[in-house]
């Protein structure tokens, strides 16, 4: 390749102005969250565009991209006039309503690719665990899955998963696939239950009882396969959900 | 061998009175925590989370004392101690920059997704025993996010368990501490704690955080010196010595 032309491809890649590369849909997701998890409530007005998007780093034209998107999915609405602005809407709804927005911020590619790092994280976490877990650490697992057995609602459910993910990690004696366990699950730990429905959900509350006993049982081979195939199946559901959603 | 037990023996009398120091640290918040409890009882007033912000100032110089070594240290109550929390960890840390914070846990109860700490090794030997424990190492998700110890003695107030003082001490650091003289032996050498979970140890092949048992105990490893009443602070550290003879 010419001098020049590897030139042009280093300052096109290297300097690419960020707000091309799916900038709006970042600030529109983490808006959705923000939403989600209650930390913006119904009726709320929005700061300032231009000061909302010096806080998110972006520029005012991506937060306008940004905004735009949740007007679409209903969950902002724009006043003018004196009395104006961006006002959050988000009427209580059942949590899967809420969710589903934020899945379709995530494409397809993106939600392969965190599969594919939960997957190679929890996989590693099952395999480590089952070499390293006192049986004190295993009977802490045995009960987090009870819970996860008795959960009634999708709230529970994903948040008893996400404590038996990072009890595992815990188990592993690693604190650094640990702080990965917590931050893919507080990065997308709401979506993971969302398409999980009727018998489903006793299938993957099996999956989690089968992957304890591998641990439990000190079968590092088959808790890194249990583990991984899990995640792959969740990350799975979450695919075929999210092409739904643009299925006409 | 024995002169290795004596060597081996003189390390972990080393380590318990460094640890010690930290213990000493931990009854004394125990005893404010107790005292408050007790005034508070003596005046017929219900206890609240807030009365227990009087530890701060000795979880602080604490952590600013024993800097590197205590990541965090403080007061969790049982349950129903506090009239207005049915749980409640009153916890400090101290960050990079030495900046003393509160540690903020959901511990509610009521919706069964919070964080229920009585079910910890650190709060369950000291209630058991009614004597300090060393618990761990083990990663702690909730205040360090490191591999830690936490040492914790139980509180009491006329007879009423009320929860327990502690001290987070951070594992890597308590390598640290041992590893000059686990070199020094000469041989292979493991310190273990009492269920077979490695600490440190002056080899590649025997790794902190591995569980000592079955296939993985390496042929020729045998205890040298352990837990005994002639240490330093007895019963304080349950951890064992290992090399091989």
């Amino acid at each position: 390749m010419p001098r020049s032309a590897l030139a042009t491809v280093r300052s096109r890649t290297l300097f690419a102005p960020l707000d091309a590369a799916g900038r709006a849909e970042a600030v529109a997701r983490r808006l959705v969250q923000a939403i989600t998890l209650g930390l913006l409530l119904d009726g709320e007005c929005l700061p300032a565009e231009s000061e909302l998007a010096s806080q998110f780093g972006v520029s005012p034209v991506t937060l306008r991209e940004a905004l735009a998107m949740l007007r679409v999915m209903g969950l902002v609405e724009t006043r003018r006039g004196r009395q104006g602005g961006s006002f959050i809407r988000a009427p209580d709804q059942l949590p899967a309503t809420h969710l589903e927005p934020q899945l379709r911020l995530l494409s397809v590619l993106e939600l392969r690719d965190i599969g594919d790092h939960r997957a190679a994280v929890a996989g590693a976490a099952a395999q480590l665990a089952s070499q390293r877990a006192l049986d004190s650490d295993v009977h802490t697992l045995r009960e987090h899955v009870g819970r996860l057995r008795g959960a009634t609602s999708l709230t529970e459910r994903r948040r008893t998963d996400a404590r038996i993910h990072i009890e595992i990690a815990a188990a592993a004696q690693s604190p650094r696939l640990t702080r990965q366990e917590m931050s893919l699950w507080s990065e997308v730990g709401d979506l993971i239950w969302l398409p999980v429905t009727g018998d489903q959900v006793a299938a993957v509350t099996a999956e989690h009882e089968a992957l304890v006993d591998a641990i439990g049982q000190g079968n590092p081979d088959r808790a890194r396969q249990l583990a991984e195939r899990h995640v792959l199946a969740e990350t799975e559901r979450l695919i075929e959900l999210r092409l739904g959603m643009d299925t006409p | 061998m024995s002169q290795l037990t004596d060597r081996g023996t003189a390390l972990l009398d080393g380590l318990t009175r460094r640890i010690g120091q930290v213990l000493s640290r931990v009854e004394e918040i125990g005893a404010a925590a107790e005292s408050i409890t007790g005034a508070a009882r003596a005046a017929g007033r219900e206890l609240r989370r807030a009365d227990f912000a009087g530890v701060r100032p000795l979880a602080a110089s604490l952590l600013r004392e024993q800097a590197g070594l205590v990541a965090g240290a403080g007061v969790v109550l049982a349950p129903g101690v506090a009239a207005d929390a049915p749980r409640a960890i009153e916890w400090w840390w101290a960050d990079a920059g030495s900046r003393i914070s509160q540690l903020h846990v959901d511990t509610d109860a009521r919706s069964g997704e919070g964080y229920d700490y009585t079910t910890t090794e650190w709060y369950r030997e000291p209630e058991r025993t009614g004597r300090p424990a060393v618990a761990g190492p083990y990663v702690d998700f909730i205040c360090t996010r490191e591999y830690t110890f936490t040492l914790a003695v139980p509180l009491h107030s006329a007879g009423q368990f009320l929860g327990v003082a502690g001290a987070d001490i951070l594992a890597g650091q308590v390598e640290r501490l041992v590893l000059p003289g686990l070199a020094d032996l000469g041989r292979v050498a493991v310190l273990a704690t009492g269920r077979g979970r490695v600490i440190a140890s002056n080899t590649a092949s025997i790794l902190p955080g591995t569980v000592l048992r079955g296939p993985h105990l390496p042929a020729g490893l045998v205890p040298v010196a352990g837990p005994d009443e002639g240490s330093p602070v007895p019963g304080l550290l349950p951890w064992t010595l290992l090399s091989t003879s």
